[in-house]
């Protein structure tokens, strides 16, 4: 079964890691957005099942992008990916509505696990 | 020889402390270096609490350093240009030092064993050569710093860090918008003067001279000799009125000293310039310049006086 | 003088790299200091040795400059500086978790920027596959000639400087601190080889 995927992330080698340790699947159709900003109004237009969230971005940053997604009732399945672990940052993420914290650089089989868990695989 | 042969026969050749505690601060391990040095039997050492067997460690400092290592998993350090040392060993230099224990650099570093559990590794190097020689060098530099400063006779700032005052002064008080004024005189008829009383005479004018003028000045005036027989002085915020009260006082103390020369009494006079930085001036050289034409005039005009730079005549006339 | 002439593509790994790096390191950090550190993206930029030190130099009063030497595998090693302005000595001590008279203000400035450099890098070398050995950290006094006699000294040309500026802030406490990669060419070469594997992997 084959779900709409956002990837959001300023890094191009960041979105590059995510769309190849997802199943073929889920990366064929996958779209990208550059920073927070772009990412809401793609939210904003289209349908998406899941968002792979960056945190530190320009414009709009992930914590940013979970606010807003929650003040407008839009809700795909988040999953943030970030560089920046720490406790505090695990939780706030997560009390904005995000499904999991992963840890950068993302694994494949952390990745995957996560899927499987929300029903995506 | 097996790999961990070689190992451990090279790490009891070693001209260096190994020293490794496990996370209870325990020691798991100790070269014959440090039994040589620290003059305990190893029986006593192995097993036991580190801070039992060497009672001088700073605990709360030493184990605050060792938790960095095991948290961060990284190497850290302490020089003796920090701690001297942190174990007493005796150091065993053919010279004698301030200290009878070794100076140390200490290194930390972290190993996993395969157990899983952490153990730290210190490193102690002697370095007390290093410590005795720099702390010799220090001392020699300083020394050498202040000489290059100090004119060898007067004991007053010589020419060039005289010079590198000014500058520093002179963008300062540009910067701040601060004032400055620049004295400089010069003792009358001074040739004359080493002629009669040989130069011997002539030096010990030169010498009190500095010293009369010494004590005239504030903490923050900067005196130097400029010449053979010509002074500078630096006012930092200080107005043309102030440097004029300064500058005439200076000449009075001059004309009043009396020189006690072998079976003479030295009097001598001096031709005083004065100045205070102004708009035109671009540069400190500027104000030098001004300040010496200035004094150039006292002389033209007979000697023993006080004389303006002309573009501030008319200042004056109007205050 | 070379540059670093890196591509789009290789400009953004090593962003990447190093922003990894980063949020390791301050994981690390905040769980050491035992607080919460505000982290922003880290800004890399190429700067010639020669407008570094006029920047070193140019700040008389706040600098406090400590150097330490890196090096790894593969030719890839350098120098660290780290140019950090303290606010408040009082305070970092108690950063550390030491008393305030425990230890001088120097060694507390040296012992916090050990830190902070070799958590980072040591965490910007595994991402390379890489391990860092250390030199001891040196506190350089914070005049102009100190530091570039000092990078004077350096056995190899220092043609190009990686400035990564870090801002580090930890709750009820905040300074910046700029930490500057000396990088010698050689070293250079072999990042950019370095960058070239992990995007072939793509």
């Amino acid at each position: 079964m084959s779900f709409s995927v956002l990837v959001c992330d300023d890094s191009n080698m960041a979105r590059k890691q995510v769309l190849r340790s997802l199943p073929e699947q889920l990366s064929a159709n996958a779209q990208l957005a550059k920073n927070g900003q772009e990412a809401v109004e793609l939210l904003r237009s289209q349908q998406f099942d899941i968002l792979f969230l960056d945190l530190t971005m320009p414009v709009l940053d992930g914590l940013g992008v979970l606010q807003a997604l929650k003040d407008e009732n839009i809700t795909p399945a988040i999953f943030v990916i970030s560089a920046d672990i720490q406790p505090e940052m695990q939780n706030k993420v997560l009390e904005l509505g995000a499904k999991a914290f992963l840890r950068k650089p993302v694994q494949l089989e952390v990745l995957n696990t996560n899927l499987k868990n929300h029903g995506f695989i | 020889m097996s790999p961990n042969d070689i190992c451990t026969d090279i790490t009891n050749k070693l001209n260096t402390g190994v020293l490794i505690i496990d996370n209870q601060y325990n020691i798991v391990f100790w070269n014959r270096y440090l039994e040589i040095h620290a003059n305990k039997k190893t029986d006593n050492v192995i097993g036991h609490n580190l801070f039992l067997v060497f009672p001088e460690l700073p605990q709360k400092w030493l184990k605050r350093k060792v938790e960095s290592v095991f948290q961060l998993n990284s190497q850290s350090f302490c020089s003796w240009e920090q701690r001297h040392h942190l174990f007493e060993l005796q150091h065993t230099r053919p010279i004698s030092t301030n200290s009878h224990f070794m100076a140390q650099n200490c290194t930390f570093l972290p190993l996993e064993r395969k157990d899983g559990s952490d153990n730290v590794c210190i490193l102690i190097e002697d370095v007390t050569d290093v410590c005795h020689y720099q702390s010799m060098l220090n001392k020699t530099l300083e020394e050498l710093a202040q000489a290059n400063r100090i004119d060898g006779l007067t004991q007053i700032f010589n020419r060039k860090h005289w010079e590198e005052c000014l500058e520093k002064e002179f963008s300062r008080a540009r910067r701040y918008q601060h004032g400055l004024a620049l004295i400089m005189f010069d003792l009358d008829h001074f040739k004359l003067l080493n002629d009669t009383y040989g130069h011997l005479g002539g030096d010990l004018v030169l010498i009190e001279t500095a010293k009369v003028i010494s004590s005239l000045l504030r903490l923050g005036d900067l005196f130097g000799r400029y010449g053979g027989e010509e002074f500078a002085i630096i006012l930092p915020n200080t107005d043309i009125v102030g440097a004029l009260d300064v500058a005439e006082r200076i000449r009075l103390a001059i004309s009043k000293n009396v020189i006690n020369f072998q079976e003479s009494e030295i009097k001598v006079t001096a031709s005083v310039g004065v100045a205070v930085i102004s708009k035109e001036d671009n540069r400190h050289e500027d104000l030098i310049s001004n300040t010496d034409l200035a004094l150039y005039d006292a002389k033209a005009s007979g000697r023993n006086m006080v004389c303006v730079a002309k573009q501030l005549v008319e200042v004056i006339k109007i205050e | 003088m070379s540059e670093l002439n890196l591509n789009e593509d290789q400009q953004d790994c090593l962003q990447e790299i190093i922003n990894v790096a980063m949020g390791q390191a301050s994981d690390q950090l905040a769980r050491y200091l035992d607080t919460f550190v505000y982290l922003k993206v880290p800004s890399i930029e190429q700067v010639s040795t020669l407008s570094l030190i006029e920047t070193l130099s140019s700040n008389e009063n706040s600098a406090s400059v400590v150097s330490q030497g890196f090096f790894g595998y593969e030719g890839i090693r350098g120098e660290a500086l780290l140019v950090y302005k303290p606010k408040d000595s009082d305070r970092l001590a108690d950063l550390l978790g030491y008393e305030p008279d425990e230890l001088s203000v120097e060694e507390q400035i040296i012992d916090l920027s050990s830190i902070l450099t070799t958590t980072f890098l040591n965490v910007f070398a595994k991402q390379i596959d890489n391990q860092m050995s250390y030199s001891a950290p040196r506190l350089l006094a914070g005049s102009q000639s100190a530091v570039s006699d000092h990078l004077a000294q350096q056995s190899f040309n220092w043609d190009l400087a990686l400035k990564v500026k870090i801002t580090y802030q930890v709750t009820d406490y905040s300074f910046n601190c700029d930490m500057i990669l000396f990088i010698p060419e050689s070293a250079i070469n072999n990042i950019k080889a370095v960058i070239d594997r992990i995007l072939e992997e793509f």
